[in-house]
């Protein structure tokens, strides 16, 4: 049965490296949900987080695969239950009406998310939480008119 | 020392022990040709007359020294003529170091004139890529793409050298050793597992052993003998592992998979317990999955980890060198013997021998046969050459029916199936004979006067024919058999068994061949009768340069047993 899969892949930072890794889920049609990667601090190291839904077999094979990459070290892969995960959201919405900013605002407080700017047009809300928490959020919010909605991918720690 | 970015390519080739290099010169790689120029005297150049030829004959190289093959291409066109030679090195796990020129760096991107995106379209085809664009990176990348390409599961590294870089002149100093964080092969078995696999061995009623290329990679064929003659194990080779026993060992049973022979298929499906070792449950092997090897245990011995329960779930995973792993469990292995389980294999060889090899090896009447050329060849050479096999029927017939004495002397295109390949390979297995990287031992004389047969149909003789004139201007002694029965015969098998005879494109009209060759400068004999088939096979191993034989077999004729695509091993026909 499909599930969710975090595969975390350490790399040397050179380029490439992405383009290889692409290319490997593409030969195994497995679609990349979200993927996010970033510098390990001085290390010269590359972080991967990859999110995928496939079956349990295939994801073994695929990590696996990844490790032909020359300039992987690791590949770690992880069901939700092992990992804490963190997304980062920016909803942009426009609220001329000074009584819809207060209602945002008021939703946005209580779902624990941030105004991350504002100005006489619009106004974007910054919420940082697990997919779920970014989904609610969303939903509570599209009454109002969302113009631009952006989400970032999930990273992790490994509990 | 100061150098430019070319003459830092000779001096890398040198210091990785290369000497012999495949190329075709062109305007991004002009620098380092010029280079070359000074040093003709250490670095043997051959001047191929197609870059495809140059990679395939690097692959026949690095196939018979186990060091990379080099070969060295100009940009865009010449970078991608190379492609089929790197996907056909990357399926067949050949180390081999495609050098590519490629337009100046500031160019790069910029569709500049003669620019590929070489870099896009050798990454899923290579183990291993880099585009230099800085002279300082030549040293530290050619260590690296010589160590990557012939260490752990060997494969084909492309460089490519943008022109700038070919020209700037910094301080060289070549590392002395290679170090990467990334990227350490495990060649060591782990002890428990080789415990775990010698006990099933030992326990075994009907073991049985799979030997692939891998075997070959690490050299470990003498110890894969030890280990069967003391375990008492009968041993199928895959295409690639052909020639590790030699053919006439008693507990050698034959060669595996879809026009194997009949014993090792259908009994695959009995054996208790399978040791795989250096090979990866191709589907041309395993036939129908589902059905493949219902009753036994698996050991798989492989240096990949991602061939491990890749198409067959095994019991016993063991990554390793092959040699390292062979040699662990030979210490394990208990003395035993399983007369019966080989005499059953003895049996269905009789069978096959009667239904299909007699036939196609002593027939009495009509036209030459594809076995019977081979055969016959075979009564001459006594199983010393080395047959590099094209793709098609002939392949099949030539793995099936070649005698071997020695190990790695069979090479043909197994993964890709590329038709084109044994020609420049051919020619890259002669210079392997006669001229190995500095410091490998060459068997002196023995290795000068081996003889290397290529065997080829009349179709794919004719892609990459264009390296007969390469062979007349090195003089290179290499034997071309055309096994010639004016079809692209193995689709045309297809076509009769499963097509219904549509033969949609598959009868074709030859050139003269000899007329050909001639003009190419090369000596050239055509045979049609069997009374002069081995006055004409003397005259070719006679002969002291470069020479083709065209030898008009039988045209419809097909390739038996076969396990026809999505059947199960034990459904293997004999007719
Ligand atoms: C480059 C390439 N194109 C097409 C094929 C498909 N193919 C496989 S065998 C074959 C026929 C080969 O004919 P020939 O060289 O005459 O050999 P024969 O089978 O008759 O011995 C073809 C077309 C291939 N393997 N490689």
């Amino acid at each position: 049965m499909k599930q969710i899969y975090t595969i975390t892949a350490f790399a040397e930072n050179r380029p490439g490296v992405l383009y290889r890794i692409a290319d490997l889920f593409l030969r195994r049609k497995v679609n990349i949900e979200s993927l996010t990667v970033s510098e390990i601090e001085h290390t010269g190291q590359s972080r991967f987080t990859i999110l995928v839904h496939a079956e349990p077999l295939l994801v073994e094979k695929l990590v696996k695969q990844l490790y032909r990459i020359i300039e992987i070290t690791k590949v770690i892969d992880s069901l939700d239950q092992s990992l804490i995960i963190k997304e980062i959201a920016l909803i942009k919405i426009t609220a001329k009406n000074l009584e819809r900013r207060r209602e945002i605002e008021q939703l946005v407080h209580l779902a624990n998310g941030k105004i991350a700017a504002v100005n006489q047009s619009y106004l974007v809300v910054e919420k940082t939480g697990t997919e779920e928490e970014i989904d609610s959020l969303h939903e509570l919010l599209k009454p109002f008119g969302i113009k631009e909605f952006v989400r970032s991918g999930r990273i992790v720690v490994f509990k | 020392m100061k150098l430019t970015g070319s003459q830092a390519v000779m001096e890398s080739l040198l210091k990785e022990n290369v000497k012999v290099i495949f190329g075709y010169p062109g305007g991004a790689i002009m620098p380092v040709y010029d280079a070359l120029y000074d040093y003709m005297d250490r670095i043997i150049h051959v001047l191929v007359r197609h870059e495809q030829g140059a990679a395939h004959a690097a692959e026949g190289y690095g196939r018979i020294t186990g060091e990379p093959g080099v070969c060295l291409a100009t940009s865009g066109p010449g970078a991608t003529n190379l492609v089929t030679g790197i996907a056909d090195a990357m399926m067949d796990s050949v180390p081999i170091v495609c050098i590519t020129g490629q337009v100046a760096s500031h160019l790069v991107g910029s569709d500049a004139f003669q620019e590929a995106d070489v870099m896009g379209i050798t990454a899923p085809i290579t183990k291993w890529n880099y585009q230099i664009t800085d002279a300082n990176e030549i040293p530290e990348v050619f260590s690296k793409a010589f160590h990557i390409a012939k260490t752990g599961r060997p494969g084909p590294v492309l460089i490519d050298i943008t022109k700038d870089a070919q020209f700037a002149t910094f301080d060289f100093s070549y590392p002395k050793e290679v170090k990467m964080e990334s990227y350490q092969p495990t060649t060591h078995p782990h002890p428990k597992q080789i415990e775990l696999a010698a006990e099933l061995l030992n326990k075994a009623e009907r073991p049985y052993i799979l030997a692939g290329h891998g075997v070959i990679i690490a050299k470990a064929e003498k110890d894969l003998i030890r280990l069967a003659e003391k375990g008492g194990i009968p041993v199928a080779q895959t295409l690639h592992g052909v020639s590790i026993f030699p053919t006439a060992h008693p507990l050698h049973v034959g060669f595996l998979g879809m026009h194997g022979n009949y014993g090792p298929n259908i009994l695959s499906n009995k054996a208790d317990v399978v040791l795989a070792v250096g090979m990866r449950f191709d589907d041309r092997v395993t036939g129908r999955l589902k059905d493949y090897l219902p009753d036994a245990k698996i050991i798989h011995i492989d240096i990949d980890p991602a061939e491990l329960n890749k198409n067959v779930q095994v019991e016993i995973p063991i990554v390793a060198d092959a040699k390292n792993a062979i040699q662990a469990l030979n210490k394990e292995i208990k003395k035993r013997s399983h007369s019966a389980w080989i005499k059953e294999f003895q049996k269905c060889y009789q069978l096959e021998e009667k239904k299909v090899i007699q036939n196609e090896c002593d027939p009495k009447k009509g036209k030459i046969k594809m076995g019977e050329a081979i055969y016959k060849l075979n009564e001459l050479t006594k199983g010393e050459a080395i047959i590099v096999a094209d793709v098609g029927q002939h392949q099949m017939m030539a793995a099936r029916y070649a005698k071997f004495v020695k190990p790695n002397s069979f090479i043909t295109s197994g993964g890709m199936g590329t038709m084109g390949f044994a020609l420049p390979a051919a020619m890259g297995a002669k210079y392997a004979l006669l001229h190995p990287p500095n410091g490998q031992v060459s068997d002196g004389k023995a290795s000068l006067d081996r003889e290397v047969i290529c065997i080829t149909g009349d179709g794919g003789v004719q892609m990459n024919i264009q390296e007969l004139a390469t062979l007349a201007q090195e003089n290179l002694p290499v034997k071309i058999v055309i096994l010639n029965n004016d079809f692209l015969g193995m689709v045309r098998q297809w076509q009769e068994l499963f097509f219904k005879k549509r033969y949609s494109m598959t009868k074709i009209k030859n050139p003269d061949f000899v007329t050909v060759a001639k003009g190419f400068y090369l000596q050239a004999e055509k045979v049609e009768k069997r009374e002069e088939l081995m006055g004409a096979l003397k005259r070719m191993l006679k002969s002291k340069g470069p020479y083709l034989l065209d030898i008009k077999v039988e045209k419809e004729q097909n390739v038996f047993p076969m396990i026809a695509t999505g059947a199960s091993v034990d459904e293997v026909r004999l007719e």
